[in-house]
């Protein structure tokens, strides 16, 4: 019977187990304690830990949201045990007073609630995720970087990472393929592409958007709403496509041709001619291969798009592509403004 | 009767005709007018933003300004066209330069971006507009029977910074709405997850493994059919749902239907009328 006194009440943590040595595969044990309002699940665990079963596993450190370690799923979200109250979760129990406590997604489970973060280091790895200096070694300590506040601003929030995994774990994407590259190391690759000090850009990018890679992110926006840093990680994945695709113009990707294929159609018709889309993303083999089979289904039931010519132009399209080719020169401007300004 | 601008998403005059064709049966009934923006363009589907991030504000500024001019809100049945206007909407509003820039070409047009109209979804303007309470007195042919697997989408709940109607964990809008319909949902956890749509060509293998997961969990949960807010998320759930399911080996199916669909069907309409046989699943 669970104790119901003010700011006292007894909890159950549902704790994922797992022991490769003698489990065949996870499965849950169930602990009742005694929690105060104000504690957190880091702290209820160690509770556990210390009083009702030693062999309870989980990797923590700081416990001030700091060190990144205690990232686990709690009532089925990837966040920080050590800032996550108890008490907050209670109006999310899937059973009443009963919190669920499972270890982060898409990374090989070790024990109980640890992951092997081994795969997400090696990806930082892969995608060159520190700064290469531009300066050479020999001229390391004579000279300072002088970084202006502008910049800075491009990767400030990005510096709040902690590596958590949290990211990782919601990621729609890695669950499908644990070889697509994920968005916290998008996020540090970004961070890294727009610091000024960094010569590996070129590396990075080209890196970036091969197969696994920047492309594959499928918009789900799961990594950014879950970080415990609140930061705005679509923005880096967009900033690594803005920069595959104007700064650096690698385009010979699938993904690239499929976004710019939207400014083509929108700059002709206003419309996006969905019929050829397809084609222009994977050429006219893959379409066949894979879309044909479904086409007959399609035609049959008339949900096939229209064909290019019989796309209907928006109302005063004239009017709009000038405004659009308009804008264009703009951009062209800006462009060259930005040349001139990084020449001096 | 409540006016409001309405948004032209390129998917639903193409792929996903009946989205319109219903909410031109039913809009009178509910005693709601949209006026249709035949000037408006495509709003780049969440890609334009990072191709040229000045031609998004040009065009989703060209897009809000229109219906400003009509002094009307703007509203879209696609969720991935609310978040991308939105997003430009708080660009716009945020920079007072770039509003200047876009709104020096836009004059030419007679159009001006003030940021005095709000971007919506049919959704919300069913449940805050219209109202739950008018909604069950108009319903005729309660979906009494079913229990109905709602699948929001990605762009109509996250990034909460620029939706933030709702709590993207827990969302219960749509399940407001089917309930108001005389409909049962159910719980399951897919509900606020993702359909894969946006990398159907690029990573096909993995958008259907994500689709998969939502139908397959869908299906398992006794669920009679799926209903979704956005047309993007039908043409992955219901378009690609037999090749899905294969991938997974999955051997049964589950209709999906649009919420205009499922709105015009408790109104009494027939899902001839309401082209219900478009759908690849039946």
């Amino acid at each position: 019977m669970a104790e119901h006194t003010e700011g006292m009440r007894d909890i159950t943590f549902r704790i994922n187990r797992f022991n490769p040595q003698v489990d065949n595969k996870p499965y849950f044990d169930d602990y009742t304690i005694p929690v105060e309002k104000g504690i957190t699940v880091l702290r209820a665990l160690n509770y556990i830990k210390e009083h009702v079963d030693a062999t309870v596993s989980f990797r923590a450190f700081c416990q001030a949201g700091i060190c990144g370690s205690c990232g686990m799923r709690i009532n089925g979200i990837s966040k920080l045990a050590c800032t996550t109250q108890v008490w907050d979760e209670l109006e999310r129990c899937k059973v009443e007073n009963v919190v669920k406590v499972e270890p982060l997604r898409n990374m090989p489970l070790i024990k109980d609630l640890i992951v092997d973060m081994d795969p997400m280091v090696d990806k930082m790895k892969t995608y060159s995720n520190w700064v290469e200096s531009i300066m050479p070694e020999e001229k390391m300590g004579e000279k300072e970087f002088l970084i202006a506040e502008e910049e800075f601003q491009e990767y400030d929030k990005a510096t709040d990472c902690i590596l958590c995994a949290s990211c990782m774990s919601e990621c729609s994407i890695l669950r499908a393929n644990k070889a697509y590259v994920g968005p916290a190391i998008l996020l540090k690759s970004h961070r890294m592409n727009v610091d000024s000090r960094d010569g590996a850009h070129n590396v990075r990018i080209t890196e970036l958007v091969k197969d696994h890679g920047v492309w594959d992110c499928t918009h789900c926006y799961r990594c950014q709403e879950t970080c415990v840093k609140n930061i705005p990680i679509m923005d880096s994945i967009h900033g690594v496509r803005e920069d595959a695709l104007l700064t650096r113009g690698v385009k010979d990707s699938s993904g690239a041709k499929h976004a710019e294929a939207f400014m083509e159609d929108i700059a002709k018709k206003g419309k996006l001619i969905e019929a050829t889309l397809p084609i222009r993303t994977n050429g006219v083999g893959w379409t066949l291969k894979n879309l044909l089979p479904m086409a007959f289904k399609m035609i049959l039931k008339r949900r096939t798009p229209p064909p290019p010519p019989l796309v209907k132009p928006s109302k005063n399209i004239k009017k709009f592509r000038e405004e659009f080719q308009e804008m264009t020169a703009h951009v062209k401007r800006d462009q060259k403004d930005h040349i001139n300004k990084s020449g001096e | 009767m409540k006016r409001y601008a309405y948004y032209l998403s390129c998917i639903n005059e193409s792929m996903t005709k009946e989205v319109d064709k219903s909410i031109d049966l039913w809009q009178k009934d509910l005693d709601i007018d949209f006026v249709k923006l035949h000037e408006s363009t495509c709003c780049g589907g969440s890609n334009l933003d990072y191709v040229s991030p000045k031609h998004f504000a040009l065009v989703n500024g060209r897009n809000i300004a229109l219906a400003e001019k009509l002094g009307l809100d703007l509203v879209t049945s696609c969720n991935t066209c609310l978040l991308t206007i939105r997003s430009a909407k708080k660009v716009l509003d945020e920079s007072p330069e770039l509003r200047e820039e876009v709104n020096g070409i836009l004059k030419k047009e007679g159009l001006e971006y003030k940021g005095t109209s709000e971007v919506r979804h049919l959704l919300w303007v069913l449940n805050e507009d219209v109202g739950l309470d008018t909604i069950r007195e108009k319903v005729k042919v309660p979906l009494t029977n079913y229990s109905i697997a709602t699948f929001y989408g990605c762009h109509i709940l996250r990034p909460s910074t620029i939706l933030g109607k709702e709590n993207p964990l827990d969302p219960t809008s749509l399940d407001d709405l089917v309930e108001a319909l005389g409909g049962k949902t159910i719980s399951y956890e897919h509900k606020n997850k993702c359909c894969g749509f946006h990398t159907l060509l690029v990573a096909e293998e993995e958008s259907l493994s994500v689709a998969s997961e939502a139908l397959g969990e869908a299906i398992e949960s006794k669920a009679d059919f799926i209903v979704t807010p956005c047309p993007l998320c039908h043409t992955v759930l219901d378009g690609y749902q037999t090749k899905a399911l294969k991938q997974a080996n999955i051997k049964k199916s589950i209709p999906v239907f649009h919420l205009s669909e499922m709105v015009g069907l408790a109104l009494g309409y027939t899902p001839r009328q309401l082209g219900i046989k478009r759908h690849m699943v039946t």
